[in-house]
């Protein structure tokens, strides 16, 4: 650490390679910490999260039982001990709440004041978050499973809707209307993402265990499907099998370049956006249960990139292009439904079937301390900050 | 880590985890605490051990494990986050949070662990839940999401709850639709109830006024009814007279006595007590005078209150069979679903009531004439009165015919008998007639029944006998009977020597020759000009006509049960009770013996004796069963005591494997019901083999008679 400082000090660095190196080592120590609470307004399972990126601030929840909430993430405490507050929440009391359990909510990526959800009651709302009121409702033949807006566009401002037909919708936020549809798909559409980095570009997970890349320009059909093997003949007995159950889970790396999927055949697999080429990355087993879609993040800033991907009970933290599995996080109770990446204080949130949302926070860098003396009293101040974490051994097991 | 320390420690946490106490060994607990104290290491060593010991499928290691973690979770820190970081685990092995993982077995274990592992991490969160973030994580789990209710002692989760819920709710509907039907059914009966009560007051009140009632208005009536007890047979009984009043056995004294507690009351009126003394010849107003009203009365059913007996009879036999059953009936289902008071003390009084009207009916101790029937009693008066007339009452029943043909009688329900209708000294026939045994109770139920003809001739049997005795004329042919009697006897007594032997042929030509005996006729061709050249018309067979007079009759003798006991005195102490003719299958020859057992004969008993010291030399007594397995097992030579004992010994030798943990519960261990011994017995493999040969044989013997077949040849 005192090294990149000096580096960068001097001159020597690239700003970036101290953001990257510091924020790296903040995702390796995250853990579940004593200091963050997020409050409980959820009385039953949490299926979605989305933090805002202009503040980085708000993070939207929706639960299996149609609530939304939105907390605040900011600590103006200037204390550690903090719990998110619940800022507002859609109720089952109001009246413009889903019928049904809420499959994703995304906030709008240029502006916290609109939110669009999708849920199982075949509507996809777009709010105002001031009035927590319905601006848009759109209404679906079959159950949605996934939307998405496109984080970077400009010119458009289409939203992707999976559901239960083959045909993939986009809805545009001008007319109201859903103005295209994209054929290709055997299947449920379980996962919908749009590039990060070309506007027009869109990824689609079936449950026909294709994932398919789309031109949303192009009206004749998709640009290619994703091959496992890579396009090689011998080893195939479908074509275009991007997995060999159910894709359920896409996500692309921030930088646009990668897109990660993952299926319930357990696998995980790393393909490259541009080409659809399998960059063949062995991640091992990654239980994968779930019927629905499973929503997943990639780290951003760090060096070498991190996935997080809901698994049981846990989260597991892989390498995104090594495949080593990190670590566990272990918190849950139940399975864990939902986890997002927070990219500017790498903090990690997940949201799960007990229906808590866990704040994943990097520990605090212990104070570097050079002699004995010091660490010694450091120790000590430790134990007697928290007198829970003294051992208590009575005298009496000493006379046994 | 010093490796003794760790092994010792691996041993205790065992031998603790496999206790099978409910509590833990304080002292090796105290051990294992000082072990751990050591190092934070052996901490670690603990933790592993303990997971893996919750990990078992039982429930009473897994009820030793948890204490143990409690032990330590309050005094290591390093313990605690261990423990807390794999607390998912921990809740799923004890709490049962998760549902695919139910609980092992011991039931009893399973159900005080979950309870002790409630109360263990609510402990622990009161205690350490600021500290540790994961334990907090997970009491709220378990409170908001598994919804156990940490107040509630049993420990009931959430689906418990809810099915106890619906029990109890569904046990209510039941509640509601009986007490519904049962107030409608109340409601439709009530009136019936209230029209037999008065009816049956009524009734008895005829028979016998309740004892408060009778008051000074009877008074006048009574007076004549002492006149009247004497005669209670005769019929001129006055009209205006309650008819029970002569039927009252103890009515009399009664009357006097009331008669003179009426007097003692009538002479209080007057004031005077002079007045009083002369009237009463009591010396003061202080005596008390207490009747004992005997309240237990005998009434007897006469001619004249029949109608009112029989209404009384009838409505008690109609309360005590359907109204009584069906009120108590009422007031338990009331009772039982807690309605409201109305209902419920309504239906008591009703019981209460028809109780009441049992209980008066019982003090009345009815004589019922003894009747069957009133076709009988209608019988009995003509037997009294000896009028014809009477006879003409008897109803003509359909079918009554004074004489029945032989063939008929059966139809008739009569016995074939026809001694009392044909001549009583009739001789007795040559031939045998059997009697076809008529069952008796069908006998006696067909005389009960007024619509059959055999009540009719038993009415008919009864009067011819007691015209005869009453008639002189008849006495010829009575005496004519006696005579034939002792001769029919001394024929019985030969008929029952002589053997019977089923009709044949050769009795029917008794003394006879027979004449086509063992002659064969053959049919001539029975064509007109077609003859057979050479006819025999008859042959003649010495084997049939030698069968057609002659007659096998075996002595075979009769049986003779035994009547002997083999009486050899066995191992247990008592005589062998089998009784074979000559051999016992287990001690050889039946020989007569004492009580004791022992054999009278003493050559018996030195033949005994002798048999009994071969054997012992067959088996030498050095030959102990234990002493040659524990050398066999040593030299690893077979001496044969598997050959000597083996059989039958196999039992035991299975026990020889010991269980791991003895004290733990054996949860392998089938019940021991009849249905597993059953299963044992059927279903183990040689007896199936058994079965399926047995069966296989059948199958092919079903196709033995196509063999031959090529597609039957094979199987």
């Amino acid at each position: 650490m005192l090294g990149f400082l000096f580096a960068r000090q001097t001159g020597l660095d690239d700003p970036l390679r101290l953001k990257r190196a510091e924020s790296t080592r903040r995702v390796l120590c995250m853990e579940l910490n004593q200091d963050r609470d997020v409050e409980r307004i959820h009385g039953n399972g949490i299926n979605t999260i989305d933090i805002e990126v202009i503040e980085g601030r708000y993070m939207l929840s929706g639960g299996a039982d149609g609530v939304i909430v939105i907390y605040d993430l900011e600590n103006h405490s200037r204390k550690p001990q903090y719990t998110c507050k619940s800022v507002c929440t859609v109720g089952r009391s109001s009246r413009h709440v889903h019928k049904f359990s809420v499959e994703t909510v995304q906030w709008y990526p240029h502006d916290t004041g609109m939110f669009v959800s999708s849920s199982f009651d075949k509507t996809m709302k777009v709010w105002d978050t001031e009035t927590l009121k319905p601006a848009e409702i759109f209404r679906f033949e079959g159950n949605i499973y996934c939307h998405q807006m496109s984080p970077i566009a400009k010119k458009h401002s289409l939203i992707a809707v999976g559901t239960k037909d083959p045909k993939v919708q986009l809805c545009d936020l001008k007319s109201g209307s859903c103005i295209q549809v994209l054929q290709g798909h055997r299947g449920e559409i379980l996962s919908v993402r749009w590039s990060p980095r070309h506007e027009y570009i869109l990824a689609t997970a079936s449950a026909d265990s294709s994932v398919r890349l789309w031109d949303v320009r192009r009206a004749t059909g998709s640009l290619f499907a994703l091959d496992q093997h890579n396009g090689d003949r011998s080893k195939a007995s479908f074509a275009n099998m991007a997995h060999n159950g159910r894709v359920n889970g896409l996500c692309f790396t921030a930088d646009g370049l990668f897109l990660l999927s993952a299926g319930t055949d357990d696998r995980m697999r790393l393909w490259k956006a541009a080409s659809g080429e399998n960059t063949l990355v062995n991640y091992g087993k990654v239980a994968n249960e779930t019927r629905k879609g499973l929503k997943f993040a990639v780290s951003q800033g760090c060096s070498p990139e991190f996935a997080f991907v809901p698994c049981g009970s846990s989260v597991a933290v892989y390498a995104l292009h090594t495949g080593e599995l990190v670590t566990m996080l272990r918190g849950h109770y139940n399975n864990v439904d939902c986890c997002e990446f927070h990219p500017d204080y790498q903090e990690l949130y997940s949201g799960g079937k007990d229906c808590n949302i866990l704040a994943w926070v990097p520990t605090p860098r212990k104070p570097d301390v050079e002699d004995e003396g010091q660490r010694s009293t450091t120790a000590e101040s430790e134990s007697t900050l928290n007198p829970a974490f003294e051992d208590a051994w009575s005298s009496s097991d000493e006379d046994g | 880590m010093d490796h003794a320390q760790r092994e010792r420690l691996s041993a205790l946490v065992e031998e603790l985890t496999t206790s099978g106490q409910p509590q833990l060994d304080q002292s090796k607990m105290k051990d294992v605490k000082k072990i751990c104290k050591a190092s934070s290491d052996y901490v670690e060593h603990f933790y592993n051990l303990l997971m893996s010991r919750l990990a078992e499928e039982h429930a009473e290691v897994r009820l030793s494990a948890l204490q143990m973690a409690g032990e330590l979770f309050s005094r290591s820190h390093h313990f605690r986050t261990l423990l807390v970081s794999s607390l998912q685990e921990f809740l799923e092995l004890t709490v049962e949070t998760d549902p695919e993982q139910p609980l092992p077995p011991p039931k009893e274990a399973a159900r005080r662990l979950k309870t002790l592992a409630i109360r263990t991490v609510q402990d622990w969160q009161a205690a350490y839940g600021q500290a540790y973030k994961k334990l907090a994580l997970g009491y709220h789990f378990l409170k908001q999401v598994k919804k156990v209710d940490f107040q509630d002692v049993q420990a009931r989760t959430l689906a418990e709850r809810k099915r106890q819920e619906e029990k109890q709710k569904r046990l209510e509907r039941i509640y509601k639709d009986k007490v519904t039907k049962a107030t409608t059914e109340m409601e439709e009966t009530s009136a019936e109830i209230q029209e037999c009560l008065t009816e049956m007051d009524s009734c008895l009140k005829l028979l016998m006024p309740h004892p408060l009632e009778f008051s000074l208005s009877d008074l006048e009536a009574t007076p004549t009814a002492p006149m009247h007890c004497g005669k209670s047979a005769s019929p001129a009984a006055d009209d205006e007279q309650p008819c029970c009043s002569k039927d009252l056995n103890d009515r009399g004294e009664r009357v006097e006595e009331e008669g003179s507690s009426e007097e003692g009351s009538d002479a209080e009126d007057i004031p005077d007590e002079d007045m009083f003394i002369r009237q009463t010849g009591l010396m003061s107003h202080k005596y008390s005078l207490s009747l004992n009203l005997s309240t237990d009365m005998s009434l007897k059913e006469t001619e004249e209150n029949e109608a009112v007996v029989n209404t009384v009879r009838d409505l008690n036999r109609v309360i005590s069979t359907k109204h009584l059953p069906a009120v108590r009936s009422w007031v338990q289902v009331f009772t039982k679903a807690g309605v409201d008071q109305q209902l419920l003390s309504r239906a008591i009084t009703c019981k209460s009531a028809l109780e009441e009207a049992l209980q008066r009916h019982e003090e009345l101790h009815i004589h019922y004439k003894k009747r069957e029937r009133r076709v009988m009693r209608a019988g009995a008066d003509g037997e009294e009165d000896e009028e014809d007339d009477d006879f003409v009452e008897v109803p003509e029943k359909e079918g009554f015919e004074p004489h029945i043909p032989d063939h008929l009688r059966a139809e008739y329900g009569l016995d074939p008998v026809t001694s009392l209708f044909v001549a009583p000294a009739k001789p007795a026939p040559g031939s045998v007639t059997q009697p076809t045994p008529q069952p008796k109770r069908r006998a006696t139920e067909d005389e009960l029944d007024p619509t059959c003809a055999a009540a009719t001739l038993r009415m008919l049997k009864q009067r011819l006998l007691s015209d005869q005795a009453a008639g002189p004329s008849s006495s010829q042919g009575a005496s004519e009977g006696a005579e034939t009697t002792s001769e029919a006897a001394k024929q019985d007594a030969d008929r029952e020597r002589a053997p019977v032997v089923p009709f044949d042929v050769d009795l029917y030509y008794w003394g006879q020759e027979q004449p086509t005996a063992g002659k064969i006729f053959k049919n001539i061709s029975q064509h007109q000009f077609w003859i057979p050249h050479e006819i025999q018309e008859e042959v003649e067979n010495k084997e049939l006509s030698a069968q057609m007079k002659s007659r096998f009759i075996t002595f075979a003798g009769s049986f003779q049960p035994v009547s002997h006991k083999c009486r050899t005195p066995m191992p247990s102490g008592s005589l062998c009770e089998r009784q074979d003719r000559v051999k016992c299958p287990f001690h050889g020859v039946i020989v007569p013996r004492d009580e004791l057992g022992r054999p009278v004969n003493p050559a018996d008993a030195a033949r005994l004796e002798e048999e009994r010291m071969k054997r012992v030399e067959e088996q030498p007594d050095w030959r102990d069963r234990e002493l040659m397995r524990e050398i066999e097992a040593a030299t690893g030579e077979d001496l044969g005591s598997s050959r000597f004992y083996g059989k039958g010994k196999k039992g035991s030798k299975g026990k020889g494997k010991k269980r791991k943990y003895p004290n733990l519960t054996d949860l392998k261990q089938s019940a021991n019901t009849s249905r597993s011994r059953l299963e044992r017995k059927v279903f183990n493999k040689s007896s199936m083999r058994r079965v399926t040969e047995a069966m296989n044989r059948m199958d092919q013997r079903k196709h033995e008679k196509f063999a031959n077949q090529f597609n039957y040849a094979l199987n």
